[in-house]
Parts: structure tokens; sequence; C-alpha cells
């Protein structure tokens, strides 16, 4: 018995040990930059006088939650997260089914679809700007062939919230695919047979077997891909810098101004640590979600 | 049967379609890239003087191989730092279960955070400490995206494929420390590489940490191309040559990776 807890306690210091070097690195990149924003969140502290003698209390939240601006690129934000994140879910599961049955070329098609995801968002963003150009793009010239009208893209305030959107689905949409193509093909077989000794219909087996078993499945790609839609903000700097006026003022980049074109880093702070308490509730429920995936 | 014959033919539009709408946008870039640059914005497109010129040019005239040199460094660097810290704690969370499920949650969190909130303190840190922040500076703020991801994704390599090798190993006379070494690492190498990669993609790919704690002389490829935008403004051939050479390294890795994608994208609830 005396052995076992010795064994025990070593194994536990030894733990430890490997994870020390772990532990400390986190502390200085994540924990530090963290607990030193949530502080300088309670000071009036902007680049132009530095310093942390002006204590503000929970003034930069109050100024936060009273500012307009602030409140649209919230608004905005969320827009934006419900549209990428529902068209990428409804198309990316209409491929994700069509290629769990398809017999020829299922690879030709995985690859091709494989390759936005691993593309520099910077670069997509160059990418479809050129593509998209009002006057010399591929696009409107292609829509002028069929007699359309040529679409100011990136111009007109509506249109170019829907082109980032459209922009991000041709980024992200293979994130959807290639996760629920994953759960797909893990799906067990004997539930199907069944159903089809049943007489049921392809629809009634998609609707009562397969989208129940992919249910925990869903919800992990949808809060990945929330969280990760929360963040954006590359495609944003590249091809629209929030605009024109703010109408793709997405949150990172609406901080982002804040901190460095208005130089007022205590009031940034606090928006931070608003945004960062969103992403923390919705990872809290990913915690969860992903432990039901596993057992 | 008949209907047989008609669904599969359904199924085959819908992903041809949907392959084409991901492909075309990449062969155009790379049509712009391989012609000249008058040819290029020239509608209806026409064939004009096929060559690499364009990449060539991207090499000589502009600053592209130090944004490609800042970028292997830092994603080199900031892996290299990482590594082996994920490695050990994935492997003590794993296999001691250290610090439980707190510890895992705070390597999950670490991951979500969006960078714009780490890139403030970070902003205000390095300009104090140094007069100028630059590549040691991004590399570091790297090292926040790599570390929690790596050791995340790891965890579950470790999880109990291993384990009867050790205890094995163990029964022969070896320390907690030679185990792991000389047995889990080498057995785990295709994974552990395998993150390593991906970590280095997830450095590569980074921009807003490389814009804000970087100068003019440490610009990666992300923000040189960004710049390249406005500086060269429309000047398409080139532009598209330039993204083609950034993209090459990654999906150069790409087969490698295909078996640990799904692993890494749904941040190892899936396999």
């Amino acid at each position: 018995m005396a052995h076992v807890t010795t064994m025990e306690r070593e194994n536990r210091r030894f733990g430890w040990l490997l994870t020390a070097p772990g532990l400390v690195l986190l502390a200085a990149v994540v924990l530090f930059p963290i607990v030193w924003a949530g502080i300088t969140s309670f000071f009036n502290y902007s680049l132009i006088f530095p310093g942390y003698d002006d204590f503000a209390g929970l003034g930069n939240y109050a100024k936060a939650a009273d500012d307009g601006e602030f409140l649209h690129s919230a608004w905005i934000t969320l827009l934006f997260v419900v549209a990428v994140v529902g068209i990428q879910f409804v198309a990316g599961f209409v491929v994700a089914l069509m290629l769990n049955d398809a017999r020829r070329g299922k690879t030709v098609y995985y690859l091709i679809l494989l390759c936005p995801l691993l593309i520099n968002p910077v670069v997509v963003g160059l990418m479809w700007r050129m593509i998209l150009h009002p006057t010399l793009g591929i696009v409107n010239w292609l829509l002028g062939t069929v007699g359309i009208e040529p679409v100011n893209w990136l111009g007109a305030p509506d249109m170019a919230f829907w082109t980032v959107v459209l922009v991000d689905i041709w980024h992200q949409v293979s994130f959807m695919v290639v996760l629920l193509l994953a759960g797909l093909s893990a799906l067990p077989a004997e539930p199907y047979e069944a159903a089809r000794v049943d007489g049921a219909t392809p629809f009634q087996r998609f609707w009562h077997i397969t989208l129940p078993m992919m249910k925990p499945v869903i919800v992990v790609t949808l809060l990945i891909r929330m969280i990760f839609a929360i963040k954006t903000y590359d495609i944003i700097y590249i091809m629209t810098r929030g605009g024109p006026g703010v109408a793709t003022d997405l949150i990172s980049y609406f901080i982002y101004r804040r901190a460095f074109v208005s130089l007022d880093l205590g009031e940034a702070c606090a928006m931070a640590a608003m945004l960062l308490i969103v992403i923390a509730g919705l990872t809290a429920v990913l915690w969860r979600s992903m432990r039901q995936v596993q057992d | 049967m008949k209907v047989a014959r008609l669904d599969g033919l359904v199924r085959h539009l819908i992903l041809a379609g949907f392959s084409a709408s991901i492909a075309l946008p990449l062969l155009w870039v790379l049509r712009v890239s391989l012609t000249d640059k008058l040819t290029a914005y020239r509608l209806p497109p026409e064939i004009g003087q096929i060559g690499l010129h364009n990449f060539v040019e991207v090499l000589t005239q502009y600053d592209f191989t130090r944004w490609f040199g800042n970028s292997v460094f830092v994603a080199v660097l900031a892996t290299a730092i990482s590594l082996p810290a994920a490695a050990m704690m994935a492997y003590a969370t794993a296999r001691y279960r250290t610090g439980g499920w707190p510890l895992m949650m705070m390597v999950l969190s670490s991951q979500m955070i969006p960078p714009i909130v780490l890139v403030l303190p970070m902003f205000l840190v390095f300009t104090t400490l140094m007069p100028v922040p630059g590549i040691i500076a991004i590399t570091i703020a790297h090292v926040a995206i790599n570390l929690p991801f790596m050791a995340w994704i790891m965890i579950s390599f470790f999880d109990e494929d291993t384990r009867s090798l050790e205890e094995a190993a163990r029964c022969d006379g070896a320390t907690r420390w030679q185990a792991f070494t000389r047995v889990t690492i080498p057995v785990a190498m295709p994974g552990i590489i395998a993150a390593g990669l991906l970590g280095f993609i997830l450095s590569w790919n980074e921009f807003l940490y490389a814009l804000i704690l970087g100068n003019h002389s440490s610009q990666t490829l992300a923000v040189g191309l960004a710049s390249l935008e406005t500086h060269a403004g429309v000047n398409i051939a080139p532009l598209a040559a330039a993204t083609l050479l950034a993209l090459a390294p990654v999906l150069i890795l790409l087969p490698f990776l295909q078996k640990y994608l799904i692993k890494g994208l749904s941040l190892g609830a899936l396999k």
C-alpha cells in the first residue's frame, strides 16, 4: 500500500515536471497579457498620454456600453457570424452527404476542397479583390456576357457586407464539409439497414437517423466555426477596412481601430474584455459538447 | 436502377459544381500570374505572353525574399519553442492526468482567445521593453497561438496506444523520463511531426500579431503582401504571382497532413 502511494506521488511529480515548461510559456504569453489588458481596461490609458495614473473604474466599460459605434459593430458581427456559419453549415452538410455516398472521384473532390482551408486569409482577400474588381474583374465581365449589369461588390454598404460573407464562405465552407464528413463516415450501418427493411424514404432516414446521431458532431462543428468567425479580422483589413462607412466593421477590426487609430487603449481593452467573456462562454459550451462527442 | 443512376448524376453535378467554385478562382489567379502585365487586365481574356516573368519580377524587384525569410524564421522558431513544451504537456495530461480538467480547459480556452485581445497588452509590453518591437516580438506572440493548439491536439495522440510499451520498459528498469523519450516519442513521432507542421501553418498564415508587433524590416509574408496591394496599386500580374508563391509551402505540405487534418481542424474532437 505504501509502495503504491510513493509510486503515485512520483507519477504526480513527474507529470508536473513535464507540464512546467508549457505552463510557464502559457503564463507568459497568454495569462500575463490578459491580466495586463484587464488592468488597462480600468484606466484612462491612451497612446497619446500613456500611463496608469488616471484610474477610471468601470468608466471604460460604461463608455463602451453606451457607444453606438461599438454596439453597431457587435450587431454587424452577430449578423456576419449567423450568415456565415448558417450558410456554410447548410452547404457543407449537403456536400458532406453527397461525398459520403459517392463511390467514384471522392479523393479528387476531397483534395480540391481542402485547398482553401490552408490558404492565408490575406491571400484570400487579395485574390477576391482582384476577381471582384468592379471594372477589371473577371466576375463582372462574366456577368456582363449574360447581360447582368456590373456589380459594385465592395463599394456599396449592403453589397460589401454580403461580399465579405461570400468570401468567408469560400474560404471556410470546407471546414464544415471535412468535419461533418468525418462524423458521417463514423456512423454505424445497422440503423440504416433496419430502416431500409422498414421501407423508410431517404428523407426519413436522414431526419430520423442521420440527424439525431450526428447531433454531437454538428454542435461541436458549429461552435468551433462560430468562435473562429467572431475573430474574423484579416479579410476585413484586406478587403474593406470596415467600410464602406462602417458596413463591415466586425468587432476585431473595430477594437483594432479604437486602439491604434483613436489611440484609446483603455477603452479598447474594456471592449476586448467583453469580447473575451463572450468567447469564454462559447468555449465552455464547446468543452461540454466535446466530451459528449468523445463518449 | 434508373433511379440510382439519376441519383448518382445529381450527386456528381452538385459535387462538380462545388469543386469548380472552389477551384476556379485559384485557377484564375494562376492564369493571371502566368500572363504579362497588360494582358492580365484585358477582358475578354486573351492568352498574351505566357511565362514565369511575374515570378522572376516578384523575387528580384520586391522585398519578397525578405518577407519569405522572415515568415520562415518566425514560424520555425515559434514552432521549435512550442513543440517540445506542448508535447510534454500533452503527454502528462494524457498519461498522468496532470492538472485534471482545469488544465485541459485552460489549454482549450487559450487557443480560442481572439488575437485582438492579446495583441493590445502585448503591444504595450513590447513597446516598453524594446524601442522597436520586431521579429522576436512576433515570434513570442506566435507561441501563444501555437503552443495551446499543438498541446491540445497531441493529447489524443498519447491517449492509450503506447501505455503497455511504456509499462514494459518500466519493468525493464527504465525511468519515467526514459520511457517517455525512448519509447513513447518514437512511436508517437508521426503525430508529433504533424502537430508541428499544423502549428507551422498557423504561424505562417498569421497576420494580426505580425502587423501590429512588427516593423518595416520584420514584415512577414502576410504583412508584406498586404502592403504590396497598396504600393503596387492594381498591378495584378505580379500580385497574383506573389500570392501563389506564398501558398506554395503550405500546399506542398497538404498531402503529408491530410491524415491529421481532421484532428487539427476539429481540435481533436474527431478522428
